[in-house]
């Protein structure tokens, strides 16, 4: 009861009040309306326009036309309009007429004489007036209260109605509070008809998966990247501590030991490098400049050509010059991720084919290389993070897998197109393409130094791991 | 005592295989899951050491195939992935045992051995016959409280010959507990390894030889 009360003191705490009080208010108003009406159409009933004729037809009646058959009281202020108007019709009453009509005859002549003078027809009259205005007094009372009754009754039909319609929102609420980081799988899955409800519930559900999804590539990527940073570091130690417990541990065993470590904290300071550029790439740009793209490529090619010439690679190029407008750092690395994975992906004497070129002021970057078979179906699973082709085995692994998702990454922070498809024989044909630069709201370059950051050597993102392995195997 | 370490770096994999070897313990690597398993169905490992994250075939799958091959294998999972959730799932896969990376070699080779006296139930840490005593954790052996030392190869053998607790161990069985796939099997490295092991024991003689089976514990017991 006290929460009742208290909810009545504060009906706008929940829906289900609101539309109680709602339902309630909308029914008192139509049944007001609905009374009025009634009231009003009762006290204009035909018969309470009784014209003069009727009166005068009335084979005993001899009242002169003169005398108006409504007594219309002086009209004063102070008096309700509906007794005005009550009084306006005139012993309207079918009684108070019938009466002096028929029964007139019945009575002793001086009677019909005094109610066929002029002050015995307005003395039925206000008698009828009266007695019209005692029933419209009781149709009023009467109806009043079976409103109030009404309402009542409808409120608390409200109040029920409302928990109904409800119902599918308070379960929709207690599932969604138990939803959290731990539980994305779980799902509202509201059955019951397909109206707004449902449809909020389904839109929740789809945006739960959608979340799900989100948070397990954020998870998969930390899981990936805390391996492949844990990994070395412990190799790192295991070696360390291997030679300080080895009691037959001479000078050599210590610099081969120390070389090998230093080895792999290069390869964690490229992995390190490798997430900033794709963080990096993720983030956006916020400086553009304006840039020729077949000069990086070029540039880019000179550090690449000798190394595909060791492997029997041939190399083609097509270089024309190409403006875009990007950050140079981001571009340098995705020309050189790209040019690196052509070459490491590749099989002997295959080739390389690099293309630079404008069309319609875009500029568009192609490489394309032969390669192992790749299947149609994974090249979209290649632009994720540590994702390697298939059975990679790991002794022969190289790179982190973050290659493509770093041009990936750049491609998008530059607003660029990126198409990746298999090669016809094998391999993969990667083509850039950059929005024209005069769309662009475009920075010179500064300087002619490229920029006032230290220039690091050109360096693919997922860098070499091969060469390393094994080495110490079974010594 | 025979150990699979499967672990995709190779660093990492020779140097824990190094460390291991040099405790005495018969080591094999496998770089991915598909290899660990190949390797698994053909020699029974007392512990294989797992990395969870592999290429090819995941970890956890290994795993599975591992427990429900129903070898009394002990499994020690490595994983770079830490978190009590992680632990709690890879326990649940059916690992034995659980080693966040990185690790110290140390523990890890406690762990191993723990994991190895699980699976053959029943042997104390400490192996004694007569007055000779083998502790396979502190690595020590003594005869009559004067220390002995061993080879790695040489306390293999003595820990595989005092568990057996007087049954003849064949040399196939030795060649498949104390050596890794890496030795020729027609190879003379046990006659020799054990003969060394008679020398320094001393008198009286305490290892047999039952030909042309093998060789067991006995003698001055």
């Amino acid at each position: 009861v006290s929460g009742i009360i208290s909810r009545l003191r504060h009906p706008q705490t929940t829906v289900r009040w609101r539309l109680t009080l709602l339902y309630g208010a909308l029914f008192l108003v139509s049944g007001a309306v609905l009374l009025t009406v009634t009231y009003v159409l009762v006290e204009h009933a035909p018969m309470s326009r009784v014209p003069n004729g009727l009166f005068v037809k009335g084979k005993n009646v001899d009242v002169p036309q003169s005398a108006n058959l409504s007594v219309r009281p002086p009209p004063t202020a102070n008096r309700p309009v509906w007794q005005r108007k009550a009084l306006t019709v005139p012993a309207a009453g079918a009684s108070a007429q019938a009466r002096p009509n028929n029964d007139l005859a019945a009575l002793p002549p001086r009677v019909t004489q005094v109610l066929r003078s002029s002050e015995g027809q307005v003395a039925i009259r206000i008698v009828g007036a009266k007695q019209r205005l005692a029933d419209l007094h009781q149709l009023i009372v009467e109806s009043s209260i079976a409103l109030a009754v009404m309402a009542i009754i409808s409120a608390a039909l409200g109040w029920l109605v409302a928990g109904r319609v409800l119902r599918p929102l308070r379960t929709m609420t207690a599932a969604a509070q138990q939803i959290s980081e731990a539980n994305l799988h779980e799902r509202l899955a509201l059955d019951g008809p397909r109206d707004e409800l449902r449809q909020l519930a389904d839109t929740i559900d789809r945006l739960l998966a959608r979340l799900e999804s989100a948070f397990d590539a954020q998870r998969r990527f930390v899981a990936n990247a805390s391996h492949e940073l844990r990994t070395p570091l412990t190799a790192a130690r295991a070696l360390l501590e291997m030679v300080m417990t080895d009691p037959r541990a001479t000078v050599e065993t210590y610099q081969t030991t120390c070389r090998q470590v230093l080895e792999e904290s290069e390869q964690q300071e490229q992995l390190i490098n490798s997430l900033l550029a794709l963080a990096q790439g993720e983030r956006g740009i916020d400086r553009r400049s304006l840039l020729d793209l077949s000069a990086i490529v070029d540039d880019g090619l000179r550090i690449y050509r000798p190394r595909a010439g060791e492997r029997g690679l041939r190399v083609q190029t097509s270089l024309s010059t190409a403006r875009l407008g990007g950050d140079r750092r981001l571009i340098e690395r995705l020309v050189a991720n790209l040019l690196e994975n052509a070459l490491r992906h590749n099989i002997p004497g295959g080739s390389v084919a690099v293309e630079v070129r404008s069309e319609r002021g875009q500029a568009e970057l192609l490489v394309a290389n032969t390669g192992p078979v790749v299947p149609a179906d994974q090249v979209q699973r290649l632009l994720q993070p540590f994702q390697r082709l298939g059975a990679e085995r790991a002794g022969q692994r190289e790179g982190f897998g973050l290659g493509l998702s770093i041009v990936a990454a750049v491609a998008a922070a530059h607003d660029a197109t990126l198409d990746v498809q298999p090669g016809p024989g094998g391999g993969l044909a990667v083509r850039v393409r950059f929005p024209a630069p005069a769309d662009l709201l475009l920075l010179p370059e500064p300087g002619s130094d490229r920029g006032g950051a230290p220039e690091e050597p050109l360096q693919p993102a997922g860098h070499d791991r091969s060469g390393v392995a094994g080495s110490a195997a079974r010594t | 005592m025979r150990v699979l370490v499967v672990e995709d770096h190779p660093r990492l994999a020779a140097t824990v295989a190094t460390v291991l070897r040099r405790e005495g313990m018969a080591v094999d690597v496998a770089f991915d899951g598909r290899e660990a398993l190949e390797r698994a169905t053909l020699t029974t490992y007392d512990v294989v050491v797992l990395d969870r994250d592999l290429p090819g075939l995941h970890g956890d799958e290994v795993c599975r195939s591992l427990v429900a091959s129903g070898a009394r294998t002990g499994v020690l999972m490595l994983t770079a992935a830490g978190t009590l959730e992680d632990r709690v799932e890879g326990l649940a896969i059916g690992a034995d045992d659980y080693l966040p990376k990185p690790f110290h070699l140390a523990e890890l080779v406690a762990r191993i051995r723990a994991l190895a006296r699980r699976s053959a139930p029943g042997l104390p840490p400490t192996l004694s016959h007569g007055d000779l005593k083998l502790d396979s954790a502190r690595r020590l052996v003594t005869r009559g409280g004067q220390p002995i030392a061993l080879s790695p190869k040489e306390f293999a053998v003595l820990e595989l010959l005092l568990s057996a607790q007087g049954a003849v161990v064949s040399t196939e069985q030795l060649l498949e507990r104390a050596w890794d796939d890496a030795t020729d099997p027609f190879t003379n490295a046990v006659r020799m390894t054990v003969s060394r092991l008679r020398a320094k024991l001393g008198d009286p003689p305490m290892v047999e030889t039952v030909t042309p089976i093998g060789y067991r514990i006995g003698g001055a017991g």
